[in-house]
């Protein structure tokens, strides 16, 4: 909501589509815009209530429903295709993933914040078609920065559940990377491919420029030497990676249906 | 992305994980191929596995959310209650966070016979556990 909040404050924003299944809870209370006697309401309604109060002129769309929901990709798929750009404050991983692939397949530029747990630090990504996918990002980042120090599960219990603990994030440190999400979307809008954030003669979000920002919000011993510093990643499009990469297959759904079926039944009677 | 729903899916599996089955099951003897079925939205690939003296019967299901949720793979054989398995006799493969920093699997990079060397790999400390009482490697960090 608060990158939502900021975006829509700009007048080159005229519409938006809200994807957004969530009731509004009372332990949400503490780090959203909306107050307590908002609870049980849709968090999408009170959006875009919030939305309309400031902007009447707005068009706000609503999809009550969660992103990867099957029954509801054609209506997505709509909302994808006719948009300008993605924005995506997602905190699960396969949401990131289907955001990812409904961008690319509609060849639209996006951009991701997340808020580090315990609100020590978050990035803001952008991406645009032809350039890294978020597998290439999440890719390079698991193998080159550490943001979590939480212990290993306790291999000792065989059998019990496997707990990770996540502190909540502050309202402070949410409107810090949230803002730095919105400053980002909105330099993406007028040209994604050469942003002015960019300088001018480094090249564009293809390879040569950052991909990533990771902002840190507090010094944590063994991971984050100093507060309030920023890390620019500079991602490449990875040449094998198995989210982006295209490989030949069959052109027309039906025949990468018949294809499919006649792989899997080789290996069915294999 | 619905694995086997979606038209991202079916190319997933079309280019890359059929393939690399494909690749594993060339000129290996027939007993220890991977066969696959369908079962619901997931696909599940039953194979043999034999890191040592034993021979091990398990499955890889790749749920209807992979590549984005990692394969989850048990063993059908019956085993001594040892570290690193869970309930029903799931195997421990890599620390399942649910984020990108705590989550090992990388769908980017990793195939469903990333998970069937990591299964071998897990059955091979199994056997060195199960006649010395150590684990052989590390805990996942």
């Amino acid at each position: 909501m608060p990158v939502l909040d900021m975006l829509c404050r700009d007048p080159r924003i005229t519409r938006v589509t809200l994807i957004e299944p969530d009731v509004y809870k009372p332990h949400n209370v503490a780090r959203h815009l909306f107050p307590l006697s908002a609870v049980g309401e849709a968090k999408a309604v009170l959006a875009q209530r919030w939305l309309l109060e400031r902007r009447p002129d707005l068009v706000v769309d609503l999809l009550l429903c969660d992103l990867c929901d099957p029954a509801q990709q054609e209506a997505i798929e709509a909302a994808a295709a006719s948009c300008d750009i993605g924005v995506c404050a997602a905190d699960n991983e396969p949401a990131k993933y289907h955001w990812d692939a409904l961008m690319r397949k509609h060849g639209k530029p996006w951009t991701l914040g997340e808020v580090l747990s315990g609100g020590i630090g978050g990035f803001v990504h952008w991406f645009v078609p032809g350039g890294p996918c978020y597998g290439c990002v999440a890719s390079y980042l698991k193998r080159s920065v550490t943001v979590d120090k939480a212990p290993p599960p306790d291999y000792s219990q065989p059998g019990g559940p496997v707990y990770e603990t996540t502190i909540p994030a502050s309202k402070a440190a949410i409107q810090t990377i949230a803002s730095l999400h919105a400053v980002v979307t909105l330099a993406l809008l007028d040209d994604p491919a050469h942003p002015p954030f960019l300088p001018p003669a480094s090249a564009d979000a293809k390879g040569g420029g950052f991909t990533s920002l990771l902002l840190t919000l507090q010094r944590v011993p063994d991971l984050f030497e100093e507060a309030f510093r920023p890390y620019r990643f500079r991602v490449p499009r990875a040449a094998d990676c198995l989210i982006c990469q295209a490989r030949p297959t069959p052109s027309s759904v039906e025949e990468l249906d018949v294809a499919l079926d006649q792989a899997l039944a080789r290996l069915e009677n294999a | 992305m619905s694995l086997l729903d979606s038209e991202a899916g079916k190319r997933r599996l079309l280019s890359v994980e059929i393939p690399v089955i494909e690749r594993y099951n060339e000129g290996r003897d027939p007993a220890f191929q991977i066969r696959l079925s369908r079962l619901g939205g997931t696909l599940v690939l039953r194979y043999c596995l034999k890191p040592g003296h034993n021979i091990y019967q398990l499955e890889t299901r790749l749920v209807s959310s992979y590549p984005t949720v990692p394969p989850e793979t048990r063993v059908l054989t019956a085993l001594k209650h040892c570290p690193h398995l869970l309930e029903g006799q799931t195997l421990c493969l890599w620390r399942q966070g649910s984020t990108r920093a705590s989550s090992r699997w990388d769908p980017a990079r990793f195939t469903c016979i990333f998970a069937v060397q990591a299964a071998w790999r897990w059955l091979a400390c199994y056997e060195v556990w199960h006649e010395t009482g150590e684990w052989p490697l590390p805990e996942a960090k």
